[in-house]
């Protein structure tokens, strides 16, 4: 009753009120709708396409007819798209828990209380602002046959010329993928290191010193303390980590050319949509590639938020 | 005790300047290759016998596109990228933080959702659509093709968005009892407010799209179209063991960068991490 007589459903108050709430949903989609529509048509409708171009024999001058899944099985049988595979799966394998671990010791330095820690933290995320462009390049010159690196292995005794690549780290198979897993270990981690800084802190520091007070080694409260409160940073770095390291391109290109040499070692599963693409123009091979490593990404991310637990998805 | 702990004080700052000195060597190598003679490139001197600019001769004239086109190239597209990422973001941002209407949640999963999808998997349809529409070729409305593919970002909208939710309402009641409609309380409440995150939004974009190489090497046709990345990648082919030039533009396109971050140090460090990782 109370209700009715406050609020009757013609009053001019509530036909105000009515008129305010579509005047805030008009002017709500408004400013969403140029974003949104290119959302919705570079996102979300490019995704559908991809799969339709996936589904069709398609070469420069446009679709040449339906063939299912037969661009999918074709690339499962050409035996370097599984090099480019195994490539990109050992990269991320071997750069995700390096650059963390290395990001997260680089936190934890600059973190605790030492003189000078903003000038180490500058120097620490600096190989991080570069392009990749730029840093790949220096770190080609860099590991040449007679660049700074073997200069200094040579300084520390290394007879260079007696190595089992004889010191041609980027053009033996050997080595190639290893030197890049090296180069992004060392630019990533600044980037890694400032997530488990923010995280670090955010930590109330008084739950280590509870800690410390019942009588916790440093190395216990670190452990059952401080690893469990970075779980944020934790699923944030390493989903991050895995996603960019699956999708692994300038690097090899710049080092290893379009065919990712020596010897197919830098072929990743980009560069081979890459050559799909622009070298054989088959562009329903190149998307089928992409759907299937979408899936792998797509598959590892639940995994990964299926590991840590939903709450630290949403930074609880 | 002491001693002990003062050692192990000093092995803790060893092992921090060691550190300093690799990530921090590499960039002063290229400084001091850049003004080598090609003899002297791989000798392990840091300062140059013979220092000389020959190198910088070289791509700011000698090359085609020569440095110039490429830095206005890359400045001109991370500005206008830059301009359309603040707009739309801030946009949608307040909206999907502040305004009712129906739809909402659902379009704000849309745009988080597409986070997942690879740029990878976008470029073959997205290559087709730029081809359709004409815009792959060697005029100025290649320009468009990278704007386009380009404008959005679902990081940046989510970043602006988490920082308006952090805005007290209260303001934005003060300025609906002045009578502001949500537009007005937009402009004059809202973004004068948001200055930090859209500083950061700012730097980060700019720093992203003038370190891209994928979208540019892709799209862009005309050499007089190609940015410093995709310039780097082409002449490290053409120059093969001529070092010097390579790492002049080495040095000369992360300059710009190293700027920006020696003054937005405190937006990167401080705003982008804690929103992200706070979520």
């Amino acid at each position: 009753m109370l209700a009715v007589a406050t609020r009757p459903p013609n009053s001019v108050a509530a036909r105000q009120k009515r008129r305010r709430m579509w005047n805030e949903a008009f002017v709500g989609w408004g400013f969403i709708s140029v974003p949104m529509a290119l959302f919705l048509v570079l996102s979300v409708g490019i995704f559908f396409y991809a799969i339709y171009i996936s589904t069709y024999k398609w070469g420069m001058l446009g679709p040449r007819g339906f063939v299912g899944l037969k661009n999918y099985k074709q690339a499962f049988h050409d035996p370097i798209f599984l090099k480019s595979i195994r490539n990109s799966v050992l990269y991320a394998v071997l750069v995700v828990p390096l650059q963390t671990a290395l990001g997260l010791l680089l936190a934890l330095l600059v973190n605790s209380k030492i003189k000078g820690a903003k000038f180490f933290r500058a120097a620490f995320y600096f190989p991080s602002i570069a392009s990749s462009a730029a840093i790949t390049t220096l770190f080609i010159f860099l590991l040449a046959p007679a660049g700074l690196f073997n200069q200094v292995l040579s300084f520390f005794g290394v007879n260079v010329p007696n190595l089992f690549n004889q010191g041609a780290w980027l053009s033996d198979s050997r080595t190639a993928l290893l030197s890049i897993v090296g180069l992004n270990m060392w630019t990533t981690s600044g980037t890694m290191m400032l997530f488990y800084l923010a995280n670090l802190q955010s930590i109330d520091g008084s739950l280590m010193e509870a800690g410390v007070m019942d009588g916790a080694t440093r190395r216990q409260v670190f452990w059952y303390i401080t690893m469990p409160l970075l779980k944020p940073a934790h699923f944030f770095v390493v989903t991050s980590g895995m996603i960019g390291a699956l999708q692994l391109y300038d690097q090899a290109i710049l080092a290893g050319g379009a065919d990712g040499s020596p010897d197919y070692s830098l072929m990743t599963m980009v560069l081979y949509i890459y050559n799909a693409c622009f070298r054989q123009f088959e562009f329903g091979l190149a998307s089928a590639i992409g759907i299937i490593l979408f899936v792998i990404i797509f598959s590892l991310t639940l995994l990964q938020r299926f590991a840590f637990g939903s709450s630290a998805w949403r930074g609880e | 005790m002491s001693l002990i702990k003062n050692l192990k004080r000093k092995f803790f700052y060893f092992v921090l300047i060691a550190y300093s000195a690799f990530t921090v060597v590499p960039f002063l190598w290229s400084l001091s290759t850049s003004a080598k003679p090609q003899d002297e490139v791989f000798q392990s001197n840091i300062l140059p016998h013979h220092a000389t600019v020959k190198a910088y001769v070289t791509v700011f004239k000698h090359i085609q596109p020569s440095f110039p086109s490429l830095f206005a190239n890359s400045l001109f597209i991370a500005s206008v990228v830059v301009v359309l990422h603040l707009v739309f973001a801030s946009l949608a941002g307040y909206a999907f933080a502040r305004l009712k209407f129906p739809g909402r949640d659902l379009l704000f999963y849309v745009v988080l959702g597409t986070m997942m999808i690879p740029d990878q998997l976008r470029l073959v349809p997205i290559y087709q659509l730029l081809v359709k529409m004409g815009l792959i070729n060697s005029h100025p409305s290649n320009y468009l093709a990278i704007f386009l593919v380009k404008a959005i970002s679902a990081t940046d909208i989510f970043l602006i968005r988490q920082f308006f939710l952090s805005i007290p309402r209260e303001l934005e009641d003060a300025a609906k009892i002045d009578g502001a409609g949500p537009f007005g309380t937009f402009t004059k409440i809202m973004l004068p407010n948001a200055m930090p995150v859209l500083a950061t939004v700012a730097i980060l974009t700019f720093q992203g799209t003038w370190n891209d190489l994928f979208w540019p090497s892709i799209v862009l046709q005309s050499p007089n179209h190609w940015t410093l990345p995709f310039g780097i990648l082409e002449f490290k082919g053409q120059f093969s063991t001529d070092w010097p030039p390579i790492m002049a533009l080495v040095v000369l396109s992360t300059l710009p960068i190293l700027a920006i971050y020696i003054f937005g140090q405190r937006f990167i460090i401080n705003m982008q991490l804690s929103s992200s990782v706070k979520g």
